[in-house]
């Protein structure tokens, strides 16, 4: 009989469940996927990104099992407001409270279970998807790499199936703890009480102080070394909790105080916002430090990422050098998007250690080099190899061709001379094939190929960079940095789609109590027009606030990176990865805004 | 002369017209409230209260059949000419008060004003003029949780009055409150009735009927009975409609 009741109130609501079903299914999905990559020994010790992953990837797997478990908390506690009616229902239909309890813990397993299956199955998906993103997009290479990975499965499962009976024990109790006429009548009152005047702008002085000097903190991190990221972690947590309680408040007291707040819904716009402000501090603190983690991560990811060919690009202006190219490797090269190529010929004599070049040769088709104009922001130049410069074995032109030699010759010197004299020389004839690329990335894929048969051609093991070139280099950061930029990118969007979604659970968690204040103001004679102005801004609130601060978070918070010379070009990617960010965001907000419609805007009923 | 507030004409309501199983909740209902009277609406849980008092109020909108109030017909208004009619010219009371407690009970009162986008000015005025009606002008800064329940009460009667509403509706007020409030919200209606405001309140409670001067009963959507207190003592009029409930249930 409850039974059947219970799957009659689901079926009333399935929309309300699609959206939290479909939330739980995506924290599921990203949470085995990044079990999937972390725990796959055979990728994180095999590929050369993987090895320097794996002690990044624990890190973050505790931090993703952190962030989990507040969603499901969040997550649970919607599914509670949406329920609560009903078990009040049972109660005064005469069910035991042992009965009820039973439900609650029966229906948040079923739901926690098939969300975690379904959800593997998604993530399975997903990371398939991934992994192809990752050697095409950012050109970290997977090898050995599969996306159904047993263990991750196994650990995912173990994980939220923990978390589930958490939740639902969690729910019993507090069941048992509210009375049958509680839950009926479950528009909370809330005992608001305007905050006093002077705790508000204490706490605002307070909050900024503490920011401020939170972000001096990092500011100064060549002073304070490690120390700035200790100061910057408690000044800016608690700065940020004072600045939600009472700063923000403050500032819409001030536009409540305005003329214009008495139009329309403003008043009681503001006035709700101003609540929730305060009702939720909290959770606004943890979403906007994990916007700023997330945000932070990936710009810092990224910012990685758009360093490498930069390195790559001043150190070498062409991206490999080829000895003796054979057929296959020259059909290559015309894949390529090529923006210049030079051949030269070489002869190599071993006893010497020297390689000879023709003069001529250089001359009427100078070679060019690249060479940095600030190092500290990786900036450099390609400038125009003169003769001169190729015989002078301190210039960084010199320095430039020996390194595009075969590995074999690569310590050798470099000689110039006339055509008779190298006409002369008992040597074979090589060829030097230089190839300089437009875009380094598009590149990749291709040039990884041709290093390949290099060092095939050379007998050589990959490690020793066969092409020369800025290729090798980019090469070697990509493994280095790869898993910082995979982690950055990962959890940083991951963070971001459950710390929005924990915002919205919250918010939609309180739909339920919000329902009678807008059927009040439906009857009053609030257009409908009006009701959902007021709840896109209410919303907005919520949503913006943590955001601003989050951003702010990481503008300061980057100088670390800057001060310490850590990353370049970091302003450029933050802002990019903001407006990226922010529209990954907006979409939480626009779903939380029409769910939330959908359960406090009365309908009207006309019919004609 | 006496002039009429309200005027339903043959009033049928079928909910579920087009589904599998039609309902008719109300079957032809006619009446009409003077202006000033204190209307009582009963009958039983299901005969169709709410239904009655949503179309009148133009939360909802009749299968057939017409409502005039204050001499304008409300059955064919779009929703923003309802939203806007119900701002200006109707006042509710609700059950369990329904202020926000996030505005002070001037900012309460002020709401259905704020909604017509009044002048400030105008507000303060009206606002300040609806509290010293009810005697609660020295309350007006305070917030609902620094309120007793009867102050409550008389702060939401001063919202449902303020934009001078040509009646005043209420669903079952007394629903969710103690004998205590209850009785303080009633009072509070009586006051504001002899002040000239037209108030029709729809209950199955005998003791909240009583405060009316005139009772209709309704039973499977149809008004079956009809009472006047004629200036009978309170308690007297109450002794009639337990009577009346006695042979009219049957
Ligand atoms: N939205 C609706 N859809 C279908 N039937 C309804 C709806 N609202 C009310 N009813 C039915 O109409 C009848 C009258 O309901 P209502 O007006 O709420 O009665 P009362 O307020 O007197 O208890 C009841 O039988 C009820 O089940
Ligand atoms: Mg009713």
């Amino acid at each position: 009989m409850l039974f059947k009741i219970s799957i009659a109130g689901v079926k009333s609501r399935w929309k309300d469940y699609v959206v939290l079903f479909s939330g739980m299914i995506i924290t599921t999905a990203i949470f085995y996927m990044f079990e999937a990559i972390s725990t796959n020994n055979k990728f994180t010790t095999s590929s050369p990104a993987g090895q320097n992953a794996k002690f990044v990837f624990i890190f973050g797997s505790i931090l993703l099992a952190i962030i989990t478990l507040v969603y499901v908390f969040y997550a649970n506690n919607f599914l509670m407001s949406m329920r609560k009616h009903d078990y009040g229902l049972f109660m005064m239909l005469g069910a035991k409270s042992r009965v009820i309890s039973k439900l609650i813990i029966l229906e948040t397993l079923v739901i926690g279970i098939m969300s975690t299956l379904i959800g593997i199955v998604v993530g399975i998906g997903f990371t398939q998807g991934l992994s192809s993103l990752l050697s095409h997009e950012i050109h970290v290479p997977l090898t050995n790499f599969s996306a159904f990975y047993l263990p991750a499965v196994w650990v995912t499962i173990i994980l939220f199936f923990v978390l589930f009976v958490i939740a639902g024990l969690m729910n019993a109790r507090t069941f048992m703890k509210t009375s049958a006429l509680k839950l009926l009548r479950s528009n909370q009152q809330s005992d608001w009480q305007d905050p006093k005047k002077r705790t508000l702008i204490g706490q605002a002085i307070l909050g900024l102080g503490l920011l401020a000097g939170g972000y001096y903190a990092m500011y100064d991190i060549n002073q304070l070394k490690l120390l700035a990221i200790g100061i910057g972690l408690v000044t800016i947590v608690l700065g940020t909790y004072f600045v939600f309680n009472s700063f923000f408040v403050m500032i819409l007291e001030m536009v409540q105080s305005s003329k214009s707040s008495m139009a329309g819904l403003n008043n009681f716009t503001i006035a709700q916002l101003k609540f929730r402000i305060r009702d939720y501090t909290k959770i606004l603190s943890v979403v906007s430090l994990l916007f700023a983690l997330a945000l932070g991560a990936i710009t810092v990811g990224i910012g990685f990422q758009r360093m490498v060919p930069m390195i790559a690009n001043g150190n070498s202006a062409y991206a490999v050098g080829l000895t003796n190219p054979t057929r296959q490797m020259k059909s290559l090269v015309g894949d390529l998007d090529v923006s210049s190529q030079v051949t030269y010929q070489q002869k190599i004599d071993p006893a010497a250690k020297t390689v000879y070049y023709r003069a001529s040769q250089l001359q009427q088709r100078p070679m060019k080099y690249a060479y940095f104009t600030n190092r500290s922001q990786l900036k450099s130049k390609v400038g125009t190899a003169s003769l001169s410069q190729l015989k002078n074995p301190s210039s960084e032109a010199y320095d430039s061709l020996v390194n595009l030699q075969a590995p074999a010759s690569r310590t050798f010197k470099i000689k110039l001379v006339s055509d008779t004299s190298f006409d002369q020389l008992h040597a074979k004839q090589n060829t030097l094939l230089l190839v300089r690329v437009k875009d380094m990335d598009a590149a990749s894929n291709t040039l990884t190929k041709l290093t390949k048969l290099q060092s095939r051609q050379y007998g050589q093991s990959m490690t020793e960079m066969p092409g020369g070139g800025a290729f090798s280099t980019y090469q070697l950061l990509k493994g280095v940095f790869g898993s910082f930029e995979f982690m950055g990118i990962f959890l940083g969007i991951a963070f971001l789609a459950m710390l929005a979604s924990c915002l919205m659970f919250k918010i939609l968690s309180g739909a339920a109590s919000d329902k009678v204040r807008f059927e009040m103001l439906n009857k009053i004679g609030a257009r409908k027009s009006v009701l959902t102005h007021s709840i896109l801004l209410q919303i907005l609130g919520l949503f913006l606030l943590p955001a601003v601060l989050g951003i702010v978070d990481v503008a300061f918070g980057l100088q670390m990176f800057v001060k310490s010379h850590l990353l370049q070009g970091a302003y450029q990617t933050f802002g990019w990865s903001a407006v990226g960010f922010s529209l990954l965001y907006l979409i939480y907000y626009g779903i939380t805004v029409l769910v939330y419609s959908k359960i406090v805007v009365p309908k009207t009923k006309v019919e004609k | 002369m006496t002039t009429e507030i309200v005027r339903t004409k043959e009033l049928h309501k079928v909910y579920d017209q087009n589904g599998p199983r039609p309902y008719e909740a109300l079957k032809g209902i006619t009446f009409s409230v003077e202006q000033g009277e204190f209307v009582g609406i009963m009958g039983a849980s299901g005969s169709g209260k709410t239904t009655l008092l949503n179309i009148m109020a133009t939360l909802d909108q009749p299968t057939s059949g017409s409502v005039e109030i204050d001499g304008q017909d409300v059955t064919h208004l779009t929703a923003n000419q309802m939203s806007d009619f119900r701002s200006e010219k109707l006042g509710f009371i609700f059950q369990d008060f329904n202020l926000l407690e996030t505005l002070t009970a001037r900012e309460n009162i002020a709401l259905p004003l704020s909604l017509q986008n009044k002048k400030p000015n105008q507000i303060k005025q009206a606002v300040d003029a609806a509290a010293t009606k009810l005697g609660i002008a020295e309350l007006l800064s305070q917030y609902p949780t620094q309120l007793s329940g009867g102050q409550k009460q008389r702060v939401a009667a001063a919202r449902a009055l303020v934009a001078n509403p040509s009646i005043i509706f209420g669903d079952e007020p007394t629903g969710a409150l103690d004998s205590t409030n209850a009785r303080e919200l009633l009072d509070t209606l009586t006051d504001i009735n002899q002040q000239g405001v037209s108030i029709l309140l729809v209950t199955h409670d005998p003791f909240s009927a009583s405060f009316c001067k005139r009772i209709l009963f309704i039973k499977d959507g149809r008004i079956g009975d009809e009472i006047d207190a004629n200036g009978k003592s309170r308690n007297a009029f109450y002794q009639e409609i337990l009577e009346k409930l006695g042979t009219f249930e049957q």
